[in-house]
């Protein structure tokens, strides 16, 4: 009965397995642009020259930081925004519209409309702070400034999906614990957080994911710069491939970042998925 | 239905028809050749009156050349050279584009260019100064030199100054003839600065190919080329101005350090309120100051400074051809057309930027004194070759090296000797790899 699978397998193949595979033996090669260049097998030449190169390092240490900062602040910020949105509190279902509103923008729109929330003369930031800094050009503050945004405009999906994880938790429960004498914060941390768990570890993961393939959102903002402080590794993939021109290597860096998010999830979800039983 | 679906037949018929006879009358007018050749036009043009000029010569170019025809499409500076590079090798490219020379070297070598070389009307070829060509003239990436697009466009740094705080402060007014020097352009921005004004915000957001432009004020090329292998020198001439710069930021404090972070148009809103005194940028900044500026604000156009000379290096606005495309011949035409005398004052004039073609620089519409356009005209003269230009490999050192080592440098991270030994020794790393 393979038949049957065909239509489903064909476009998998030939939009996502093949130029995977594509890719993955492109890293293989010393692939440049230019019609005068001849492509031959490099073997791991690109992966030994990752390995000795200071600004790949760099980029993936700007991307860990990143990801692992945005996800776990987004993660909290959408658990208290998602816990106040699962209360019955006046005017809920606006505030639940409009804590999506992030979510209906495209991530070029959110890059400018940032640009302007940090431009150093007229921004809101400076002017609420008092403060005089030039957020996206300054070399301590650039990341954090990038996090901030990155927090906002990801959180809708977060909070949507905590926010459905939290009305499937049973009121009994809730019940129970109140019968039992538990306080509010007790009932939060024995009874929300392990019902909730099984959510919370599929949406960080996959938000950790996202985060740190993130482009443009940080391409728009700030192109990577000051001088690589905001420089994540799809952005040193992209510069490398696009305006350097050199695809083989670009794609040795792909592969790379595959390895390493790969790796990542396998050892968070193993932890979990082993506290849970 | 019946009357639907016939109607369908009959609009169907009549659109064919008039399809047919519109082909037909090309044809007869381009001497029964058939269908018009089509050619694509990538424009960067951003100014508003620019786009205008640019779309406008393009529509008179196809009023007369009914067998040609141009599509103007609209391309945007900041992804210029990601979407050629992709367009290139994907077989896709622009017949005809617009770009700069630091840009066409890369692409030389690479092949993607048509060599014009011998191919241009003499007209054309002989209204552009040869200092102007040097600027496309590369090597085609086998060892021969080509000359792989039109130079039209040109900018010059000038400062642009509130009159009212340069009267005020008693300063000398240069002129083209006689322009400030460095020393003298540092007094004055410390007598300009006072309470909450600065002498002058220098924008250093793209800090490179300003200093290396300014740099050659004190004959600083930043490269050198011995047998064959380019490497970047850093010394004394290369740290002229570097260190003026830095020294109106920590020494004179002239100069605000929160602009450095900024675009060359960021300044301008504390420009007007007189938060800064002088602007060091491009020509083309002036349209946006003319525009923008509120009602009785006066402003001067001041003259390149100098140091032991007035040179500053040039690259160039570009149109160049692809190698790629099927009607280059056509393109060489329409490319020619477009960048006339007559034209190229026009795009000028829609860029405030400096027209290479001499009949364009007479122009009467482009060398009154309105909007500083005499000074920014005659800053012409100074410009020289961009030494960069011929360096393959500048633009990763500019991006990966050259733009962060500057940029802490002004951000008093790292001393002059310290950014000067990255700049050669990190940058001689990435110029290897273009080199092998």
């Amino acid at each position: 009965m393979w038949v049957l699978l065909l239509p489903a397998l064909v476009p998998v193949l030939i939009f996502s397995v093949g130029p995977l595979l594509y890719g993955i033996s492109l890293a293989f090669t010393d692939a440049e642009s230019g019609r005068n260049h001849v492509t031959s097998f490099a073997g791991l030449d690109n992966f030994a020259a990752l390995l000795g190169d200071d600004d790949f390092w760099q980029s993936m240490q700007v991307g860990m930081i990143w990801a692992v900062s945005v996800t776990a602040l987004q993660f909290l910020a959408s658990l208290g925004l998602a816990l106040l949105l699962n209360e019955r509190l006046a005017l809920r279902g606006v505030a639940r519209v409009l804590a999506m509103v992030p979510w209906a923008m495209p991530p070029v729109v959110i890059g400018l409309m940032w640009r302007l929330v940090y431009h150093p003369d007229a921004g809101i930031v400076n002017s609420t702070l008092g403060t005089d800094i030039n957020w996206l050009a300054d070399f301590t503050w650039a990341l954090p400034a990038v996090i901030v945004m990155g927090v906002w405009s990801g959180m809708p999906q977060t909070t949507v999906v905590l926010l459905a994880g939290l009305q499937t938790v049973p009121r009994e429960l809730y019940e129970a614990g109140a019968m039992d004498g538990a306080g509010t914060w007790r009932r939060f941390w024995n009874i929300t957080l392990p019902q909730l768990r099984p959510v919370i570890v599929a949406i960080t993961s996959l938000d950790f994911v996202w985060n740190f393939n993130q482009f443009s959102l940080v391409y728009v903002l700030t192109q990577g710069g000051p001088g690589g402080r905001t420089r994540l590794p799809m952005l040193f993939a992209y510069e490398e491939a696009f305006r350097y021109g050199f695809f083989g290597y670009a794609a040795a860096l792909g592969v790379a970042i595959v390895v390493v998010v790969l790796a990542l999830l396998g050892v968070y979800l193993w932890r979990q998925l082993r506290e849970a039983s | 239905m019946r009357i639907k679906s016939a109607l369908a037949a009959v609009a169907v018929v009549a659109l064919a028809a008039a399809c047919g006879s519109g082909g037909g009358d090309t044809g007869d007018s381009s001497g029964g050749s058939g269908e018009p050749v089509k050619l694509d036009f990538l424009s960067l043009a951003w100014q508003k009156e620019s786009v205008e000029a640019n779309k406008a010569i393009v529509e008179e170019w196809n009023k007369a050349n009914p067998e040609i025809q141009v599509t103007y499409v609209q391309g945007s500076w900041d992804n210029v050279n990601d979407q050629l590079v992709t367009s290139f090798e994907g077989g896709d490219a622009p017949d005809v584009f617009h770009d700069d020379s630091p840009a066409l070297a890369g692409f030389a070598s690479k092949g993607y260019l048509l060599d014009l070389k011998d191919k241009l009307p003499a007209s054309l070829q002989n209204d552009i100064p040869q200092a102007a060509w040097d600027t496309v003239t590369f090597d085609d990436g086998s060892g021969d030199q080509g000359v792989f697009g039109v130079p039209f466009l040109q900018e010059s740094q000038v400062i642009i100054a509130n009159k009212k705080l340069l009267t005020e402060a008693g300063v000398r007014m240069p002129t083209p003839a006689e322009p400030w020097t460095w020393n003298e352009f540092a007094d004055a921005s410390k007598k300009l600065t006072k309470g909450d004004t600065y002498g002058v915000a220098w924008p250093m957001k793209s800090p490179v190919n300003k200093v290396l432009n300014l740099a050659l004020n004190f004959d600083g090329t930043f490269f050198q080329t011995a047998g064959g292998k380019t490497t970047v020198k850093v010394g004394p001439e290369e740290k002229a101005v570097l260190q003026r710069i830095h020294d109106q930021l920590y020494k004179d404090k002239t100069a605000d350090p929160a602009a450095l972070g900024m675009g060359t148009a960021d300044p301008l809103p504390g420009f007007f309120a007189d938060k800064y005194a002088m602007l060091p940028v491009g020509v083309y900044l002036r349209q946006q100051v003319a525009e923008q500026a509120p009602d009785g604000f006066e402003w001067v156009t001041l003259p390149p400074l100098k140091g032991t000379t007035s040179n500053q290096g040039a690259v160039s606005q570009t149109l160049s051809v692809s190698a790629d495309s099927e009607h280059q011949e056509q393109a060489i035409q329409f490319m020619s057309f477009f960048l006339n005398g007559k034209n190229q004052a026009r795009l000028a004039k829609g860029d405030w930027l400096l027209p290479t073609s001499q009949e364009a620089a007479s122009d009467p519409s482009i060398t009154g004194q309105e909007d500083g356009w005499d000074v920014a005209t005659a800053s012409a003269k100074d410009l020289v070759v961009a030494p960069f230009l011929k360096v393959n490999g500048y633009d990763e050192w500019k991006s990966k090296v050259a733009t962060p080592v500057l940029q802490e440098f002004f951000a008093n991270k790292v001393t002059l000797d310290e950014a000067a030994k990255r700049l050669v020794e990190e940058g001689n790393e990435v110029l290897e790899r273009y080199q092998r």
